[in-house]
């Protein structure tokens, strides 16, 4: 294994009056698929270019495998960065893109040709090694990218919303091949996006950011089942959103008073009785009742399915909130017109203090 | 063409057409023609023909005089004889002296004097270095502004590089002048600090290098170069200068293999331009030099039109520049491996 950890103690970039990332500490382990996950603007590009090197944070410290980075620029660290853009040479030839890192450092012309032409093999462009990039559709120029950057050896690959370019059956290709190769080569990759669904299934690990701040880093299944922040809760995967006011808490769980009824679910605030909390509830997790009552249960409207293939969205309406229900697509979604029961189990339910959510989750 | 007849209608596509073709065959095919012309001819003109017919006009007097005096009929006849012949003389002489033989061929490229052809070589070799000069200094200047500044600071640069350019040329020069003249800004600033001394001429006479015509020149045509050169990098990815320094190149490499490259097309029309107004330029070595320094070629041009007037030779001279010009743009885009596609935008 030859990646290295990544620390960010307490560090903080403004830019001018405005602090695109407020203060952060951060640890990515060594060989891990380490991806910031956030909304457009959020800061995730400028917390990049701090381990890269191209920009000092105004305050706090970037450690690389714990060596101080202190003002090292981009050249000298042991970092490879992925662009957004790609930013390949278009006047040089394929191979001698991934060779320019090894040309830099004074690699001679054959040696360096040797490595990028196996270099290219790995990626699976044999035959493409004399070409220009302009020649090479978007999945290979994203692949001569990370030949590039994996050309240089680096401990840690940064990689800024690399696929986003790219059409969604290669983007699902391409998410398996970096998967692959981060396997292989063992090398930290730190993964840029804003697709959530990208980040559940390429992660180790994930940092959810809003607006400069980092509201919770953890492994995939922790984000998913247990977010910390209404935000984090919306932002990753669909959440039905309830809220109220608590009036008992006990056992790790907690009662809340709402226009449904009173419900409950796990608490995870350590609430105290009369708070305003919010209550976040999978649609997968949530059910029409017919038989077996779950424990909480609410009267509701149906208004429309969609059927997505292997299971149908079910659409209800709870007075003013909407509640979506996932069901395995068994056949026989008839007869639902007028009020129906839904309901979940407490265990399957997080209630936590109410704060901003996504408004519209998930743009990709 | 059709796009053309799409978007305007046939008649104003027939006044575009006209006028493009007036101008091309006015300002351009005319001229360059009847420079080719008048470069191919000259006028034998002899010099000791007047005499020749003075003396032909005197010899006639004594002949009828003779013709007067003669007793035999023979001799009557005789002197008759030569009086025709030279009477015949005299006329095709005068005919020659109205009307002088005009001879084509190579002539005036090739009798030209040992001395101008070295004004000739010296020129070219000057112009090629303050192009290379041009290119060294501006290269940097167009990069900052396109690359390396916020575009507010970029649009005041470009304000303060282009805002002299708004005075005459001729007074842009003669800044220069009195910047580098005897008396002038420099030498005095030396005279302050006591390191010359105007009493004793112990001035810096810098009118007398050739140096100061290169100053002049590149002062007068940077923008020419700087321009083209902004133009090709402004369009240069940010990210591709980043990634290069990410790969690990140093500043010099990543300018050889991504700046330059990318900026080939720019590099070239600014060198050419800056070429051939160097090379033609004829007041900027006359007012810096005051024909201290020696002769630029164009002053010989000029000398030969409104001086000698002899416009053959000049022709000759000023189309022998015309393709000096056209080889350097020829090498030019081999070197960079440009065309003219790339040169045209
Ligand atoms: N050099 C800079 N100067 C001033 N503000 C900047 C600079 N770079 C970034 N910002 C600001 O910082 C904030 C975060 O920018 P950043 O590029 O990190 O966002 P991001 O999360 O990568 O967004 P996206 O998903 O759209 O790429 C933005 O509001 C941006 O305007
Ligand atoms: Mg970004």
């Amino acid at each position: 294994m030859r990646g290295k950890d990544v620390r960010l103690q307490d560090v903080v970039m403004r830019f001018g009056g405005f602090t695109a990332v407020e203060r952060t500490t951060l640890t990515i382990n060594a060989g891990e698929f380490f991806s910031i996950l956030g909304p457009s603007g959020c800061g995730k590009t400028t917390i990049l270019r701090m381990v890269s090197g191209f920009i000092r944070p105004s305050e706090g410290k970037v450690l690389i495998g714990d060596q101080d980075m202190g003002a090292l620029g981009p050249a000298r660290r042991p970092t490879a960065l992925i662009f957004q853009n790609l930013a390949l040479f278009p006047l040089m030839t394929n191979w001698e893109n991934v060779a320019f890192g090894l040309e830099a450092r004074g690699v001679d012309r054959k040696t360096r040709r040797d490595r990028a032409f196996d270099l290219l093999a790995l990626v699976g462009l044999q035959g493409h090694e004399e070409k220009s990039p302009n020649e090479l559709s978007g999945g290979q120029k994203q692949r001569v990218a990370i030949a590039r950057a994996l050309a240089v050896e680096p401990a840690v690959l940064l990689l800024d919303e690399p696929l986003s370019a790219l059409d969604l059956k290669l983007r699902q290709y391409m998410r398996a091949e970096l998967k692959d190769i981060q396997r292989k080569t063992g090398v930290t990759f730190i993964f840029i996006t804003h697709d959530q669904g990208e980040a559940l299934t390429m992660s180790d690990r994930i940092a959810v950011m809003k607006a400069g701040v980092v509201e919770q880093v953890g492994d995939v299944d922790t984000i998913y089942d247990n977010p910390r922040t209404p935000f984090v809760a919306t932002f990753v995967g669909e959440n039905n959103v309830i809220e109220g006011r608590v009036t008992a808490t006990g056992d790790g769980f907690a009662t809340v008073e709402t226009p449904h009824g009173m419900l409950r679910g796990r608490d995870q605030d350590r609430l105290s009785v009369g708070e305003r909390a919010m209550l976040f509830v999978r649609p997968e997790r949530s059910a029409r009742v017919n038989g077996v009552a779950p424990d909480n249960v609410f009267d509701a409207r149906f208004e429309r399915r969609d059927l997505e293939g292997s299971f149908v969205n079910l659409f209800f309406k709870a007075g003013a909130d909407s509640f979506i229900v996932h069901e395995a697509n068994r056949g026989g979604h008839g007869g639902l017109e007028g009020a129906v029961k839904v309901g979940f189990n407490a265990a399957d339910a997080v209630v936590m203090r109410a704060g901003e959510i996504e408004a519209e989750a998930d743009d990709a | 063409m059709h796009e053309l007849l799409r978007s305007y209608g046939r008649t104003l596509t027939g006044v575009f057409i006209t006028l493009t073709a007036f101008w091309m065959l006015i300002m351009i095919l005319l001229p360059q023609a009847f420079m080719i012309e008048h470069s191919l001819w000259w006028i034998d003109r002899d010099d000791q023909l007047g005499m020749r017919i003075d003396r032909a006009y005197s010899d006639m007097g004594l002949l009828e005089f003779d013709l007067g005096q003669a007793d035999t009929p023979e001799g009557k006849a005789d002197i008759q004889e030569r009086i025709d012949g030279l009477k015949a003389d005299i006329a095709a002489m005068e005919a020659e002296e109205t009307a002088p033989p005009k001879h084509y061929g190579f002539d005036n490229y090739t009798k030209m004097s040992a001395l101008h052809f070295e004004i000739f070589l010296k020129s070219i070799g000057y112009s090629l270095a303050v192009t290379i000069l041009a290119l060294i200094v501006c290269y940097p200047i167009a990069f900052t502004i396109a690359k390396l500044s916020t575009p507010n600071k970029a649009a005041l640069l470009m304000l303060g590089l282009i805002v002299p350019y708004a005075i005459n040329e001729l007074l842009r020069v003669y800044a220069w002048l009195m910047i580098l003249d005897y008396q002038g800004v420099i030498n005095s600033l030396l005279a302050w600090l006591g390191l010359v001394s105007f009493e004793d001429k112990s001035w810096v006479p810098f009118l007398e290098y050739s140096g100061s015509v290169f100053v002049a020149l590149i002062y007068a045509y940077v923008l020419f170069m700087i321009f083209p050169i902004y133009n090709t990098v402004e369009t240069l990815d940010r990210n591709q200068l980043e990634a290069s320094e990410d790969l690990g190149a140093g500043v010099i490499r990543t300018h050889l293999r991504v700046v330059i490259p990318h900026a080939k097309p720019g590099i070239a029309v600014g060198c050419i331009m800056t070429f051939m107004l160097s090379v033609g330029s004829y007041s900027v070595p006359q007012i810096m030099t005051r024909g201290k320094s020696g002769d630029w070629f164009s002053q010989l041009i000029y000398r030969q039109f409104f001086e000698s007037q002899n416009w053959n030779s000049g022709a000759a001279y000023s189309f022998s520049l015309v393709l000096v010009c056209l080889g350097f743009i020829l090498i030019m885009m081999k070197v960079f491996k440009v065309g003219i596609r790339d040169i045209a935008k």
